[in-house]
């Protein structure tokens, strides 16, 4: 896209943003729809205001992204692990491939009965309940980035002296997957997100959670100002992955 | 340390080498012998077995019967042997310089000495100024040096070569034909190249080993080897080539056909 073209895009994408919050206020304003069911956008910032200044907006996100970064990391590293072993180990892919295939459709939130009787409403059962889904995302993503290396890259090891296991693992199958492994883990960063308001909904403390108790008072503005701040969350996280990767893969742009 | 090597013995001693699989057998009742700083052009019909029966000298491939002696490493921190293949096969996530050291890693080479080799190596063929560029900003011909230095970093004492110039586009192929004659006398290492160009195996080889089927049904074996005693630095035009290509023609044509000769 030129320049010119893509600046035309943001302005077309701001205006229409802003056009529909305006027309929302309006709605609530002139009676549309009615202020027990939706909040009006302008009081939004004052909510969100007085939620950090009582020091709830920062104990709630803490919490859930603690949650969060353990689950993600615990899934991720197992994800990977386990998918690259099965791509590579022959044996062990036989070995695992039914279980996995037996496990792997029954969705993270299929767990919360299970996470509850082992660990019951803790930080630890929201961490297992997100480390489930994570981890299947990226078992999957490394087995299939590992099987599609070229063949020839294994020769050129075996051809320089690099034919070992680990040799092959650090060198080529590791770097040769890792388009494919940061895709998956980039995926997992999204799809854990998405499970830390699900798993917090059953009471384990965070933004879930909160969002729960407001809505039971009809809080409406609090449940809007808990699910902006999930966007913008995964807004910064993605953001921030996008620019790791970039680094990482810089010998393919 | 590397066992002693006889300055004149041969660094690469194959005897009756069979290749393929139980059932199908591709080559077989193969002979050679390549001395040191030799180098032998192997030539045949494309499925004769050529990049097989190089991968059996390597060891990459293990023969059904006879046996393949390769001697050892000699120089400290080399390696007996090494490789170029048809495509250069870069490792695109590394550098080009990191590609050159590949080889040397594990050969208990200090950060510095191993950078030095491979600056080294990469100034054999010309290609010291690219040493920092990714793989995929080269072009195939760069890319095919750059190959050619990965493998010469080592300091082998045998460099097999299958089929490297075949994928490039003729004038890179021929520039690299002439900076090979050059680079053979800057290097220890005999080579033994893979071809289907008889003009190529006259062009750079001391001897050219013809590999031919008997007949159709038959696995093919070493039908001829052919000695090339024209001076190095050669032309195509200069007196004898023509005749030495005739002869390879004959000797590859007997049992293949048309179509299969001409490539």
């Amino acid at each position: 896209m030129t320049r010119p073209a893509r600046h035309r895009r943001t302005l077309i994408s701001a205006v229409s943003l802003a056009a529909l919050v305006a027309l929302w206020e309006t709605a609530l304003r002139v009676g549309w729809l009615p202020s027990n069911l939706v909040p009006l956008p302008s009081q939004i910032p004052g909510v969100l205001w007085a939620e950090v200044l009582d020091g709830i907006w920062l104990d709630v996100v803490l919490s859930s992204l603690s949650h969060y970064s353990i689950g993600l990391v615990i899934g991720s590293v197992l994800g990977i692990a386990v998918g690259m072993a099965a791509a590579l180990l022959p044996r062990f892919d036989a070995a695992h491939s039914w279980l996995a295939r037996l496990l792997r459709p029954i969705p993270p939130l299929a767990w919360i009965p299970f996470a509850i009787i082992w660990f019951g409403v803790t930080e630890t059962a929201a961490a297992f309940i997100i480390s489930i889904g994570v981890f299947w995302i990226n078992y999957f993503t490394s087995y299939s980035a590992v099987r599609a290396i070229d063949d020839g890259y294994y020769e050129v090891a075996r051809a320089f002296g690099q034919g070992g296991f680990s040799a092959r693992l650090a060198k080529i199958s590791l770097p040769a997957a890792a388009p494919g492994i940061l895709g998956g883990l980039r995926a997992g960063l999204g799809q854990g997100w998405m499970t830390v308001v699900a798993a917090e909904l059953f009471g384990i403390p965070g933004i879930g959670q909160r969002m729960m108790e407001a809505s039971g008072l009809l809080a409406t503005d609090v449940v809007v100002v808990y699910m902006l701040t999930i966007a913008a969350l995964y807004a910064l996280f993605d953001f921030l992955f996008m620019r790791i990767q970039r680094r990482v893969l810089r010998w393919q742009q | 340390m590397a066992a002693m090597n006889d300055a004149s013995a041969p660094v690469l001693t194959a005897r009756g080498v069979r290749l393929g699989f139980a059932d199908d057998v591709v080559l077989d009742d193969i002979d050679l012998e390549v001395a040191p700083r030799e180098f032998v052009a192997m030539v045949g019909a494309s499925g004769v077995g050529k990049s097989t029966l190089l991968r059996a000298f390597a060891g990459l491939l293990a023969p059904l019967r006879g046996d393949v002696h390769l001697s050892t490493a000699e120089a400290s921190a080399s390696r007996a042997w090494s490789m170029v293949f048809q495509a250069p096969r870069l490792f695109p996530w590394r550098r080009v310089r990191a590609n050159v050291e590949l080889g040397l890693e594990g050969l208990g080479l200090s950060r510095d000495e191993r950078r030095a080799r491979a600056m080294e190596s990469l100034s054999l063929v010309g290609l010291e100024e690219l040493a920092e560029r990714w793989p995929r900003t080269l072009s195939g011909g760069q890319q095919q040096r750059v190959g050619i230095a990965r493998a010469l970093a080592v300091r082998p004492r045998v460099l097999f070569m299958d089929e490297p110039f075949s994928a490039l586009d003729a004038l890179t192929r021929q520039r690299l034909q002439s900076e090979l004659t050059e680079l053979r006398q800057r290097s220890d290492a005999a080579i033994v190249f893979v071809t289907h160009d008889i003009e190529e195996a006259v062009l750079l080889a001391d001897r050219v080993v013809v590999l031919a089927k008997p007949d159709k049904a038959a696995p093919a074996t070493v039908r001829e080897i052919v000695t090339i005693d024209l001076p190095l630095a050669r032309r195509r035009e200069q007196s004898g080539f023509r005749e030495h290509m005739q002869r390879l023609e004959q000797h590859i044509g007997v049992a293949a056909t048309p179509e299969e000769t001409m490539s």
